[in-house]
């Protein structure tokens, strides 16, 4: 089974464009990305810029209405995100555990949502998803 | 430069509600549309909170949390990554999305190696390239 890791660092929200990790903690990060590959659990993963670089986009009676970072009433964001595969939760967790995150730093651990996941019902009408996925270059365990 | 879509959880995700097949049709013309015009790198969806746990660091020390997280507004329930030539092309793709009412979907750009410069040694930069390439080998 699949799960992301998504990294919350408590602060992120208020982050400046442009602002960088900083190349100590890059360099601990990268030893723990390289522990996840070579455990061959590692599907991907990805750094987010602040989100003062980024946009909301809310849908309200189907409209969309855009409004650019930073977003003040977010309490917390996502830093990035790892996608591992691996045979339980507690797997998971235990790889969760081993990062070295600091007091500011979660990470949430949430299952992928595999295509068996769904009922015969909804898996006709998602019909050629897997398909492109595959076509987008998706990488799948 | 590649974009970061996250679609964020409301009351029926949380529930493990699924989406219903006029939702699946709509957005699986849209996800076709997407992988048509060469934007879409990938895309998923994620079980309901109740599955999962959050892991806190303190002194060297974690400490997990079951969930449902049903304190935070911000939780995730499914994300794209699109590669896209700007933040106001990834605006525009969002735009087209066949969203209800109150859903909220945040667009967040992807750090790239270059986007590093000179912090992101010679040395990191091979070791992180050496990582992609062995995950796209494996999978």
């Amino acid at each position: 089974m699949r799960f992301m890791m998504l990294m919350i660092p408590k602060g992120y929200e208020q982050a400046a464009p442009g602002a960088m990790p900083d190349a100590d903690a890059v360099a601990k990060m990268m030893k723990y990305n390289e522990s996840l590959q070579k455990a061959g659990v590692l599907l991907a993963l990805d750094g987010l810029h602040p989100p003062s670089m980024g946009a909301r986009v809310t849908f309200a009676g189907g409209k969309p209405k855009v409004t650019d970072g930073p977003f003040a009433e977010a309490k917390e964001v996502l830093g990035g995100y790892w996608m591992i595969q691996v045979k339980s939760k507690e797997e998971a967790i235990e790889w969760a555990s081993r990062c070295p995150g600091s007091a500011n730093e979660i990470i949430e651990i949430r299952q992928v949502q595999e295509f068996s996941d769904f009922p015969a019902d909804v898996q006709k009408a998602a019909a050629g998803f897997e398909e492109m996925q595959a076509q987008s270059g998706q990488r799948r365990p | 430069m590649r974009f970061m879509v996250l679609v964020k959880a409301d009351k029926q995700s949380e529930a493990g509600v699924l989406p219903d097949k006029k939702i699946l049709a709509a957005m699986g013309k849209f996800n076709e549309e997407l992988v048509k015009a060469g934007v879409m790198l990938a895309g998923e969806g994620l079980h309901a909170s109740s599955k999962g746990a959050r892991v806190r660091f303190q002194d060297g020390k974690t400490t997990v949390i079951d969930g449902p997280f049903a304190e935070t507004k911000e939780l995730v329930a499914g994300f794209w990554i699109w590669q896209v030539k700007s933040k106001q092309e990834a605006i525009d793709w969002l735009k087209r999305a066949p969203f209800g009412g109150g859903t909220e979907v945040e667009l967040r750009q992807v750090f790239e190696a270059e986007d590093f410069g000179a912090e992101f040694t010679p040395e990191l930069r091979e070791q992180e390239e050496r990582l992609r390439a062995q995950i796209s080998e494996r999978t």
